[in-house]
């Protein structure tokens, strides 16, 4: 059907100053299936045969035939069901909300929990936090799916069979018996990071008790703070806290800062600070190593490209240019030379205001020479800060230690508390086999996972939103978890099943979390605890240390000819937890805009020379273990790196979460988790993978643009003229600025939209022909060549044009415009033509192909915003920017009479995004930081030619990649 | 040639014409008229109720206020229907014994609810809230009805579209004073326009932003 419209349509215009922006690879080549692809806006009705269609169009007939009659339904009366006897506190249908705290990694994620009817629905950072300041990440605003998950373990089960807590607890009182006639001896127990006050101090209590028990601990993520690293560097074990918002300069070696992780939002949040503490340019530089493109390498104005095995090289020509003593130019390329020259040149001229990070995969040389840089140049004590390890248990041992003692024999009793040790191991300690030899085993776990199903006990774990508990952040402040509701499964604490171990009989929820802070808070206890209810934190963070650098001598791992594997943690289902969140799988991820698996990704050189496309299979070797997952061509990333994601490859994660991916714990090294020497070959076999990169294309050019510092976006000429009426406008005017030189592309907005929005999850199969729902997309587009492309980020909500084209096209004014400028869309009046979606020319809008609402009995239907609509099969939807939160502050300012404050309405993108890029307010007044942005010398609109005036607008990128004016 | 056509075949034109036309017509009448008919809109169906209530009893001749039992109506997006304990307030005390009030005794002893049947009800898509239009001066008789005279309770107004959007497009005339918000046997007095008027201005009604479609779907 293709003919020269069509042809002339889909070529890609290059924009002023000759760049041109691409989200594919197959755009660079001119292959026809990819105009084909293009084309078609919903490229599954490609598949339609001409007879299909008319056979639909006759339906749809029949369709328009009956609209009218479909109003006609008949509201059947229902039951209203009264409380017995009502809480005196409840309003119902007002949300409440508390503070408290979700886990991730042991580490405390504050948060503000907002409760419907006592069913929480939404997970905010807590604004107060001195961590998060009230922003978000994808893992915190995804919690609370975890806590409806219809797959969690229910009841205790003996080898599978459920049992009932009394005999759980009878079982363990013959176990403790026999721990108490040995001392212990042969029992062990396998942890994963704890900063938990009180489960320190039971574990604690527990090898008092049982002296000759030892602690293991097992942590596949632990990133950051990498101990074994600053023991290198430092002598002693340290938590390493960088202060990005004093930071001039950053030098990043292959650390990816800004990118998923618990220190996401504070290294983001620190970042932005300092990018933008000036309106003419960027008030930061970063410089960036890497093999594997990252979020931090996306924003970094140089980017260099290296192998994972160069960093230690480079680390120690980098101190060498800085005048480290002991450092060594060392052989690098011309390219290397130059890249070190601009960073040293920065470094130099920012004493005590540079900081240089070394990520994992440089390992110990490269720490060492960071360390020492971060000293020569003032930086310890200024930009990074030291604190001891805010994660225990000290002394523990590792989980390869447990593994050689359960094969000698020596283990009988093994209690695992909360981590999933036969799935998140390097596959050579054999871990899953180790397991089954234990004679008597106990996993505490909120799922009946991988680990549950191969131990004796599986002791179900309640959610952080169900228990008392308490937790640190990274930076060591303390927050008291305060249950939002009764668990609605048998499931105990992790503190009550300590509690049990100890010897107690039913232990309470609480009393071992109070017993805790009694000792914390003395007498002043009912006042502080209530106090530290109620602000979600115990003030105070960890206290800084001094350290420096040890001098030792470097010794870098040797170089041989095999190709670097990195292993990567994903950024949406991080080590394999939340692989049975659904939120979470169907999040684009970030640069790849993979959904629902995980890749292997290889540069394009290498990609050419084995003849390997985008889901070919491909086999990766590292010694005498072997895993095969689907490629992914990754522009930019090093010729001789090769990335393998973990987290995926579940077998019993839940109905979500399995057989999704491969598992590329099977071939990480236990010595070297990060950086391993392997091989890689193409395999047969090829998968389609569920990427949406090139869906929601929109024609037209300069999506993102940049600026050089000083300079300011060229402004239109004047205003376009327009047949559409003009709009009255009321009070209010409602409007939008995303700042693309702040986006990191972490996705924290798109998983706030889809809680707050219940915006459906419609799986694998349905994300490939291009049916995602996600009402805010975040763009990602290359530009310049494909082994080192630029890369942006563009977050694309509705525009709410005032000139919008979708509100012409709509045979049943199904969408329409507010007096205060939004494009309204009312699902029941939608009649499922999708005329709006094809007249956007933004490519905003999503259709409901199918009724992707959850099954009325599952109990994700209570994770739903009941403020919000959800939707049924036929109808179109759309960001309305967050519309329920604008009647709501309405409502309330009416109440009293009075207009709305400043600041009033916050949209559910704009709370959670840590560096603050997306701004929404009032534009209408003047003072309001949105008006304000408006006016900023970076201020541009999207596909402006078209002339549909959007409300949501951009600012532009500061360029400062060395191609402006003497930056970089 | 003969003639194709007989002499009577244009009056059957026209009365096919005539006839269809008018089908169309009678047909759209026909649909408005039932979709706005009592059987659609379920006025005045009085459904089967637990505990046969009177609110003509307890408000009309005991003149207990609505805001004693519906007492989330000035807080809250819903008036909210009493907990039992509401009921057993004056129930442990009188009337005792009578049967008809056993599922009453059996909710507060087994801590069950009470299932009572919803009877103002609107659609899903429809977020309305009491509390804005009570501040608002919009009162309880308004779209409720003479509840006080209802024996057993029935939906005295249709919850369509239409009936909301008269009052959103011009409140002016049917708002009254806090006093009379439950005030039954209110009637707008006969300067209703310059009164309600009055209301307005001094409440600050958003005029002209109430009838968009985000105010009540979302």
């Amino acid at each position: 059907m293709t003919h020269n419209g069509h042809q002339q349509r889909s070529q890609l215009i290059p924009s002023e100053d000759g760049r041109r922006q691409w989200s594919g690879i197959e755009e660079l080549s001119d292959d026809p299936a990819f105009q084909a692809f293009v084309d078609a806006e919903y490229p599954a009705a490609q598949t339609f045969s001409p007879t299909a269609r008319r056979e639909f169009l006759k339906l749809m007939g029949a369709s328009f035939a009956l609209a009218g009659l479909a109003g006609c339904e008949k509201s059947p009366f229902v039951a209203a069901l009264p409380y017995v006897d009502q809480p005196g506190e409840a309003t119902i249908g007002i949300p409440r909300r508390y503070a408290t705290a979700v886990v991730l990694d042991g580490y405390a994620q504050p948060v503000i929990a907002t409760t419907y009817s006592g069913r929480p629905t939404k997970l905010d950072g807590n604004p107060d936090h001195p961590v998060t300041g009230g922003r978000s990440d994808v893992f915190m605003q995804s919690a609370v799916l975890g806590l409806y998950d219809p797959d969690r373990a229910q009841t205790p089960t003996h080898r599978g069979e459920p049992v009932s807590w009394k005999d759980v607890v009878a079982a363990i009182g013959v176990l403790r018996e026999g721990w108490s006639k040995d001392g212990g001896e042969g029992l062990r127990l396998l942890v994963g990071p704890i900063t938990s006050p009180t489960l320190l101090r039971q574990l604690d209590a527990l090898l008092k008790q049982f002296p000759k028990a030892r602690v293991h601990l097992h942590a596949p993520a632990q990133t950051s703070p990498q101990r074994s690293l600053t023991k290198a560097a430092y002598g002693k074990p340290l938590d390493l806290h960088d202060v990005l918002e004093q930071c001039d300069v950053i030098v990043s070696l292959d650390d990816d800062i800004l990118g998923p992780g618990l220190d996401q939002v504070r290294n983001a949040r620190g970042w932005a600070a300092s990018r933008h503490r000036f309106a003419d340019r960027p008030g930061n530089r970063l410089f960036m190593a890497e093999s594997v493109p990252s979020a931090t390498g996306a924003m970094a104005g140089s980017r260099l490209i290296a192998d994972a095995s160069r960093m230690p090289v480079l680390a120690e020509a980098l101190a060498n240019a800085l005048g480290v003593p002991g450092a060594a130019a060392g052989e690098i390329t011309e390219r290397e030379r130059g890249w070190i020259r601009r960073a040293a040149d920065a470094c130099g001229k920012a004493h005590g205001k540079s900081l240089i990070v070394a990520g994992p995969v440089g390992e110990q040389a490269a720490a060492i020479w960071a360390a020492r840089i971060n000293e020569a140049l003032g930086n310890a004590g200024q930009t990074l800060k030291f604190t001891d390890p805010i994660t225990g248990p000290a002394g523990a041992g590792t989980l390869a230690e447990l593994v050689s003692d359960i094969n000698a024999g020596t283990v009988h009793s093994l209690v695992v508390i909360d981590c999933n040790a036969a799935y998140s191991t390097p596959g050579e300690l054999k871990a899953a086999e180790a397991l089954q030899r234990v004679r008597t085993s106990l996993h505490l776990g909120s799922q009946r996972d991988e680990t549950g199903a191969l131990c004796e006990w599986q002791l179900p774990l309640a959610h952080a939103l169900e228990s008392w508990s308490d937790a640190r952040a990274v930076d060591g402040t303390a927050t008291i978890i305060q249950p939002l509701i009764a668990p609605f499964y048998d499931v105990r604490t992790t503190h009550q099943i300590l509690a049990m171990l100890l010897g107690e009989i039913d232990p309470t929820s609480d009393a071992a979390v109070r017993e805790t802070w009694q000792a914390t808070f003395g007498d002043a206890f009912s006042t502080r605890w209530s106090q530290a209810l109620h602000d979600g934190f115990v003030q105070g963070a960890a206290a800084f240390v001094e350290a420096s650098p040890i001098s030792a001598t470097v010794t870098a791992p040797p170089e041989d000819g095999a190709v670097d594997i990195v292993f990567r943690l994903d950024p949406t289902v991080w080590d394999g937890q939340f692989a049975n969140v659904g939120w979470l799988q169907e999040l684009p991820k970030p640069l790849t805009t993979v959904t629902w698996s995980n890749v292997v990704a290889i540069a394009p050189d290498l990609a050419k020379r084995i003849s390997v496309a985008n889901g070919d299979h491909v086999e990766v070797r590292i010694g005498d273990r072997s895993v095969t997952g689907p490629a992914w061509i990754m522009p930019g990333q090093a010729g001789n790196t090769v990335a393998l994601y973990l987290g995926y490859g579940r077998t019993r994660a839940g109905r979500v979460g399995d057989g999704l991916g491969y598992d590329a714990y099977r071939v990480r090294p236990a010595d070297r988790p990060w950086l391993a020497k392997g091989s890689l070959r193409k395999v047969d076999g090829t998968e389609t993978l569920a990427v949406t990169q090139l869906h929601h294309r929109m024609e037209g050019f300069d999506f993102v643009r940049e600026v050089n510092p000083g300079e300011v976006v060229k402004q239109p000429a004047s205003e376009h003229a327009s047949f559409y009426p003009q709009w009255a406008s009321s009070e209010n005017a409602w409007g939008m600025v995303i700042d693309l030189d702040a986006c990191i592309g972490c996705n924290a907005c798109v998983a706030a939209c889809t809680a707050e929005n219940n915006v459906p999850i419609v799986g694998a199969e349905q994300v490939k022909v291009g049916r995602e729902m996600h009402w805010l997309r975040i763009a990602r587009y290359y530009d310049g060549s494909i082994e080192e492309p630029r890369s942006h980020f563009q977050p694309v909500p509705c525009m709410h044009c005032e000139d919008a084209p979708c509100e012409m096209g709509c045979p049943v004014h199904a969408t329409t415009h507010s007096p205060e400028g939004l494009n309204q869309m009312v699902y029941n009046r939608c009649i499922g033509t999708r005329t709006c979606s094809s007249y956007c020319p933004y490519k905003v809008r999503r259709f409901n192909f199918f009724d992707y609402r959850t099954p009325a009995d599952s109990p994700t239907q209570a994770a739903h915003n009941p403020d919000v609509t959800v939707r049924s099969r036929g109808v179109m939807e759309k960001c309305t920017y967050c519309v329920q939160r604008i009647e709501a502050a309405h409502i309330a300012a009416d109440k009293e009479s009075r207009p709305l404050r400043g600041g009033e309405v916050v949209t559910a993108c704009q709370q959670a995004c840590p560096t603050k890029a997306i701004v929404f307010g009032d534009i209408k007044d003047p003072n309001s930081e949105v008006a304000r942005l408006k006016r900023d010398g970076r201020h541009y609109v999207l596909l402006e030619e078209l002339g549909t005036r959007p409300r949501t607008t951009y600012l532009a990128r500061w360029r400062d990649d060395g191609s402006g004016s003497g930056q970089g | 040639m003969a003639q194709l056509f007989s002499p009577a075949a244009d009056t059957w034109m026209r009365l096919f014409l005539v006839g269809s036309l008018s089908l169309m017509a009678g047909g759209t009448v026909g649909i408005i008229g039932f979709a706005r008919s009592a059987y659609m809109t379920s006025t005045d169906v009085r459904p089967q109720q637990p505990v046969p209530f009177s609110h003509r009893h307890h408000a009309g001749e005991l003149g207990i206020d609505c805001r004693y039992c519906h007492s989330n109506v000035e807080t809250g997006p819903q008036a909210g229907l009493p907990p039992t304990e509401t009921c057993m307030t004056c129930h442990s005390q009188i009337w005792t014994n009578a049967s008809m009030l056993e599922p009453v005794r059996q909710s507060l002893a087994r801590h069950r609810p009470i299932q009572w049947t919803r009877v103002a009800k609107l659609p899903d898509y429809v977020y309305f809230r009491h509390d804005i239009h009570i501040v608002k001066g919009v009162g309880c008789a308004t779209c409720h009805g003479r509840i006080d005279q209802m024996a057993l309770t029935y939906r005295a107004k249709p919850f369509t579209m239409e009936f909301c959007l008269d009052c959103h497009r011009d409140p002016a005339p049917k708002l009254r004073q806090p006093e009379h918000i439950t005030d039954m046997a209110w009637t707008p007095p006969t300067d209703a326009r310059a009164k309600g008027d009055a209301i307005p201005a001094h409440e600050k009604i958003r005029f002209g932003q109430l009838t968009h479609c985000t105010v009540c779907h979302r």
